[in-house]
Protein backbone atom coordinates (compact mmCIF):
# COMPACT_ATOMS: atom_id res chain seq x y z
CA UNK A 1 0.00 0.00 0.00
CA UNK A 2 3.00 2.23 0.69
CA UNK A 3 2.96 1.95 -3.21
CA UNK A 4 1.32 5.29 -2.95
CA UNK A 5 3.68 7.56 -2.49
CA UNK A 6 5.20 6.77 -5.95
CA UNK A 7 1.75 8.32 -7.54
CA UNK A 8 2.94 10.37 -10.60
CA UNK A 9 -0.38 13.08 -10.78
CA UNK A 10 -1.91 14.24 -7.61
CA UNK A 11 -4.92 15.52 -7.42
CA UNK A 12 -6.34 18.32 -4.49
CA UNK A 13 -9.43 19.52 -4.15
CA UNK A 14 -11.99 21.86 -1.51
CA UNK A 15 -14.30 24.23 -1.43
CA UNK A 16 -14.13 27.52 0.28
CA UNK A 17 -16.42 30.01 1.58
CA UNK A 18 -15.01 33.45 -0.20
CA UNK A 19 -14.94 34.69 -3.83
CA UNK A 20 -12.41 33.43 -6.68
CA UNK A 21 -10.88 36.79 -6.33
CA UNK A 22 -10.38 36.50 -2.75
CA UNK A 23 -8.92 33.35 -2.98
CA UNK A 24 -6.71 33.61 -6.02
CA UNK A 25 -5.20 37.04 -3.62
CA UNK A 26 -4.78 34.48 -0.84
CA UNK A 27 -2.42 31.96 -3.04
CA UNK A 28 -0.47 35.33 -4.20
CA UNK A 29 -0.38 37.33 -1.33
CA UNK A 30 3.40 36.40 0.31
CA UNK A 31 1.86 37.62 3.48
CA UNK A 32 -0.88 35.42 3.03
CA UNK A 33 1.02 32.75 1.91
CA UNK A 34 2.98 32.80 4.73
CA UNK A 35 0.09 32.03 6.95
CA UNK A 36 -0.34 29.08 5.68
CA UNK A 37 2.56 28.03 3.94
CA UNK A 38 4.58 26.93 7.30
CA UNK A 39 5.90 30.68 7.15
CA UNK A 40 7.01 30.70 3.83
CA UNK A 41 8.79 34.03 2.40
CA UNK A 42 8.01 34.21 -0.84
CA UNK A 43 9.06 36.62 -3.78
CA UNK A 44 7.30 36.27 -7.77
CA UNK A 45 6.01 38.93 -9.84
CA UNK A 46 3.61 36.06 -10.95
CA UNK A 47 4.74 36.78 -14.53
CA UNK A 48 4.94 34.33 -16.76
CA UNK A 49 8.36 33.05 -16.84
CA UNK A 50 9.30 34.83 -14.09
CA UNK A 51 11.07 33.54 -10.82
CA UNK A 52 8.97 32.29 -7.83
CA UNK A 53 11.13 31.72 -4.69
CA UNK A 54 10.65 31.06 -1.33
CA UNK A 55 12.42 30.91 1.83
CA UNK A 56 12.43 29.77 5.48
CA UNK A 57 10.34 31.78 7.98
CA UNK A 58 13.89 33.66 8.95
CA UNK A 59 15.16 33.11 5.85
CA UNK A 60 18.31 31.15 6.68
CA UNK A 61 17.08 28.62 4.10
CA UNK A 62 15.95 28.75 0.60
CA UNK A 63 13.04 26.45 0.00
CA UNK A 64 12.01 26.66 -3.41
CA UNK A 65 13.75 28.45 -6.59
CA UNK A 66 10.93 27.48 -8.98
CA UNK A 67 9.55 29.11 -12.32
CA UNK A 68 6.17 30.63 -12.99
CA UNK A 69 4.39 28.32 -16.21
CA UNK A 70 1.46 30.00 -16.70
CA UNK A 71 -1.00 32.90 -14.78
CA UNK A 72 -4.56 33.66 -15.61
CA UNK A 73 -5.71 35.27 -12.61
CA UNK A 74 -8.12 35.12 -10.59
CA UNK A 75 -8.59 31.23 -12.23
CA UNK A 76 -5.11 29.12 -12.85
CA UNK A 77 -1.54 29.82 -11.67
CA UNK A 78 1.05 27.05 -12.71
CA UNK A 79 4.19 27.16 -11.71
CA UNK A 80 7.40 24.59 -11.33
CA UNK A 81 8.20 22.88 -8.18
CA UNK A 82 11.25 21.58 -6.87
CA UNK A 83 11.62 21.13 -3.23
CA UNK A 84 15.23 22.61 -1.90
CA UNK A 85 14.47 22.10 2.08
CA UNK A 86 15.37 18.68 1.53
CA UNK A 87 19.08 17.47 -0.37
CA UNK A 88 16.77 14.33 -1.77
CA UNK A 89 13.76 16.21 -2.76
CA UNK A 90 16.68 18.96 -4.32
CA UNK A 91 18.14 16.15 -5.86
CA UNK A 92 15.20 15.06 -8.26
CA UNK A 93 13.89 16.64 -11.21
CA UNK A 94 11.35 19.04 -10.71
CA UNK A 95 7.82 18.60 -10.79
CA UNK A 96 4.61 21.30 -11.50
CA UNK A 97 1.95 22.39 -9.32
CA UNK A 98 -1.02 23.87 -10.74
CA UNK A 99 -3.50 25.58 -8.33
CA UNK A 100 -7.09 26.15 -10.58
CA UNK A 101 -10.07 28.44 -8.91
CA UNK A 102 -13.63 28.13 -10.11
CA UNK A 103 -16.12 30.20 -8.72
CA UNK A 104 -19.42 28.34 -7.20
CA UNK A 105 -22.58 29.24 -6.10
CA UNK A 106 -23.63 30.22 -2.71
CA UNK A 107 -20.04 32.27 -2.35
CA UNK A 108 -18.01 29.34 -2.66
CA UNK A 109 -14.94 28.67 -4.67
CA UNK A 110 -13.34 25.49 -5.47
CA UNK A 111 -9.81 25.62 -5.48
CA UNK A 112 -8.43 22.34 -7.01
CA UNK A 113 -3.96 21.51 -6.79
CA UNK A 114 -3.01 19.36 -9.39
CA UNK A 115 0.91 18.15 -8.24
CA UNK A 116 1.77 15.99 -11.37
CA UNK A 117 5.20 15.22 -13.08
CA UNK A 118 6.61 13.41 -10.60
CA UNK A 119 7.09 10.70 -12.75
CA UNK A 120 10.69 10.76 -12.00
CA UNK A 121 10.49 12.19 -8.38
CA UNK A 122 8.91 9.31 -6.20
CA UNK A 123 10.76 11.25 -2.91
CA UNK A 124 8.76 14.43 -3.69
CA UNK A 125 6.10 12.22 -4.29
CA UNK A 126 5.87 10.61 -1.30
CA UNK A 127 6.36 14.41 0.67
CA UNK A 128 3.55 16.68 -1.47
CA UNK A 129 1.29 14.64 0.36
CA UNK A 130 1.00 17.43 2.80
CA UNK A 131 -0.78 19.65 0.34
CA UNK A 132 -3.65 18.10 2.56
CA UNK A 133 -2.52 19.83 5.62
CA UNK A 134 -1.25 23.45 3.56
CA UNK A 135 -4.56 23.53 1.75
CA UNK A 136 -7.13 22.73 5.12
CA UNK A 137 -4.68 25.86 6.85
CA UNK A 138 -5.49 28.07 3.93
CA UNK A 139 -9.25 27.26 3.94
CA UNK A 140 -9.44 28.17 7.55
CA UNK A 141 -6.86 31.56 7.29
CA UNK A 142 -9.54 32.70 4.65
CA UNK A 143 -12.54 31.19 6.58
CA UNK A 144 -11.77 32.23 9.89
CA UNK A 145 -8.65 34.78 9.45
CA UNK A 146 -6.84 32.00 12.33
CA UNK A 147 -4.05 29.57 10.78
CA UNK A 148 -4.57 26.11 12.39
CA UNK A 149 -2.12 24.80 14.70
CA UNK A 150 1.31 23.78 13.44
CA UNK A 151 1.75 20.22 12.57
CA UNK A 152 3.84 17.99 15.15
CA UNK B 1 -24.70 22.81 -8.44
CA UNK B 2 -25.72 23.11 -4.89
CA UNK B 3 -24.99 19.43 -4.38
CA UNK B 4 -21.23 20.22 -5.06
CA UNK B 5 -21.02 23.30 -2.53
CA UNK B 6 -22.80 20.34 -0.23
CA UNK B 7 -20.21 18.37 -1.20
CA UNK B 8 -17.85 20.20 1.51
CA UNK B 9 -20.14 18.49 3.96
CA UNK B 10 -19.09 15.93 6.77
CA UNK B 11 -22.41 14.21 6.35
CA UNK B 12 -21.19 13.01 2.75
CA UNK B 13 -18.10 12.59 3.74
CA UNK B 14 -18.64 9.71 6.75
CA UNK B 15 -21.77 8.06 4.87
CA UNK B 16 -19.15 7.28 2.49
CA UNK B 17 -16.46 6.18 4.43
CA UNK B 18 -19.03 3.82 5.95
CA UNK B 19 -19.42 1.40 3.45
CA UNK B 20 -16.55 -1.11 2.64
CA UNK B 21 -16.89 -1.30 -0.47
CA UNK B 22 -15.59 2.13 -0.93
CA UNK B 23 -13.00 2.16 1.79
CA UNK B 24 -11.74 -0.86 -0.52
CA UNK B 25 -12.03 1.44 -3.89
CA UNK B 26 -9.88 4.73 -1.47
CA UNK B 27 -7.61 2.05 -1.08
CA UNK B 28 -7.13 0.99 -4.54
CA UNK B 29 -6.72 4.84 -5.62
CA UNK B 30 -4.04 4.97 -2.33
CA UNK B 31 -2.25 2.26 -3.87
CA UNK B 32 -2.20 3.41 -7.79
CA UNK B 33 -3.48 7.00 -8.32
CA UNK B 34 -5.84 7.91 -11.81
CA UNK B 35 -7.23 4.53 -12.23
CA UNK B 36 -10.11 4.78 -15.26
CA UNK B 37 -13.76 2.51 -14.71
CA UNK B 38 -12.31 -0.02 -16.41
CA UNK B 39 -9.04 -0.19 -14.71
CA UNK B 40 -10.75 0.13 -11.40
CA UNK B 41 -13.52 -2.81 -12.54
CA UNK B 42 -10.44 -5.38 -12.86
CA UNK B 43 -9.10 -4.02 -9.61
CA UNK B 44 -12.72 -5.50 -7.73
CA UNK B 45 -13.93 -7.98 -10.13
CA UNK B 46 -16.14 -8.99 -7.16
CA UNK B 47 -18.41 -6.07 -8.02
CA UNK B 48 -20.43 -5.55 -11.49
CA UNK B 49 -19.56 -2.50 -13.92
CA UNK B 50 -22.74 -1.09 -12.33
CA UNK B 51 -21.77 -1.47 -8.62
CA UNK B 52 -18.33 -0.02 -9.49
CA UNK B 53 -20.07 3.27 -10.84
CA UNK B 54 -22.57 3.24 -7.96
CA UNK B 55 -19.89 3.47 -5.52
CA UNK B 56 -17.64 6.14 -6.91
CA UNK B 57 -20.50 8.76 -7.44
CA UNK B 58 -20.96 8.07 -3.97
CA UNK B 59 -16.93 8.95 -3.48
CA UNK B 60 -17.35 11.68 -6.21
CA UNK B 61 -20.60 13.81 -3.99
CA UNK B 62 -18.30 13.47 -0.99
CA UNK B 63 -15.49 14.79 -2.94
CA UNK B 64 -13.45 12.18 -1.82
CA UNK B 65 -12.35 11.36 -5.52
CA UNK B 66 -11.94 14.14 -8.27
CA UNK B 67 -12.26 13.07 -11.73
CA UNK B 68 -10.30 14.19 -14.61
CA UNK B 69 -10.64 14.06 -18.26
CA UNK B 70 -7.31 13.44 -20.43
CA UNK B 71 -8.32 12.30 -23.61
CA UNK B 72 -10.90 9.68 -23.95
CA UNK B 73 -10.36 8.98 -20.63
CA UNK B 74 -11.66 9.73 -17.33
CA UNK B 75 -9.41 8.69 -14.50
CA UNK B 76 -10.07 8.89 -10.77
CA UNK B 77 -7.65 10.80 -8.16
CA UNK B 78 -8.42 10.04 -4.44
CA UNK B 79 -8.79 13.55 -3.04
CA UNK B 80 -7.23 13.41 1.08
CA UNK B 81 -8.38 16.45 1.89
CA UNK B 82 -11.73 16.30 3.05
CA UNK B 83 -10.47 13.38 5.25
CA UNK B 84 -7.91 15.51 7.11
CA UNK B 85 -10.64 18.17 7.30
CA UNK B 86 -12.48 15.09 9.07
CA UNK B 87 -9.45 14.75 11.02
CA UNK B 88 -9.20 18.27 11.76
CA UNK B 89 -12.43 18.76 12.74
CA UNK B 90 -13.28 15.28 14.88
CA UNK B 91 -9.88 13.54 15.46
CA UNK B 92 -7.00 16.15 16.44
CA UNK B 93 -8.75 18.45 18.76
CA UNK B 94 -9.58 15.02 20.89
CA UNK B 95 -6.44 13.73 20.33
CA UNK B 96 -4.28 15.61 23.15
CA UNK B 97 -7.27 15.75 25.83
CA UNK B 98 -7.34 13.27 28.71
CA UNK B 99 -9.01 10.20 26.78
CA UNK B 100 -5.03 9.62 26.11
CA UNK B 101 -4.57 9.50 29.48
CA UNK B 102 -7.14 6.57 29.52
CA UNK B 103 -5.38 4.82 26.74
CA UNK B 104 -2.45 4.99 28.40
CA UNK B 105 -3.67 3.50 31.42
CA UNK B 106 -5.82 0.45 29.77
CA UNK B 107 -2.19 -0.32 28.11
CA UNK B 108 -0.54 -0.34 31.08
CA UNK B 109 -3.22 -2.38 33.04
CA UNK B 110 -3.70 -4.78 29.93
CA UNK B 111 0.49 -4.72 29.12
CA UNK B 112 0.55 -6.07 33.29
CA UNK B 113 -2.45 -8.96 33.22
Amino acid sequence: MTAATGNATQVYQLYIRAGQQEVWEAITDPAMVARFFHGAQVESTYQPGSPLRSWSPDRSQQWGDNTVLECDPPRKLVHTWRGLYDPDQAAEPESRVTWEIEEQPGGFSKLTLIHDRLDHSPRTAAHVTGWSYILSNLKTVIETGEPLSPIV
Amino acid sequence: MVVSVLAADDDLVFKALADPTRRLLLDRLFARDGLTLTELEAEVPELTRFGVMKHLAVLEQAGLIVTRKQGRHKHHYLNPVPIRLIWERWIGKYRDRPVTALLDLKDHLEGRS
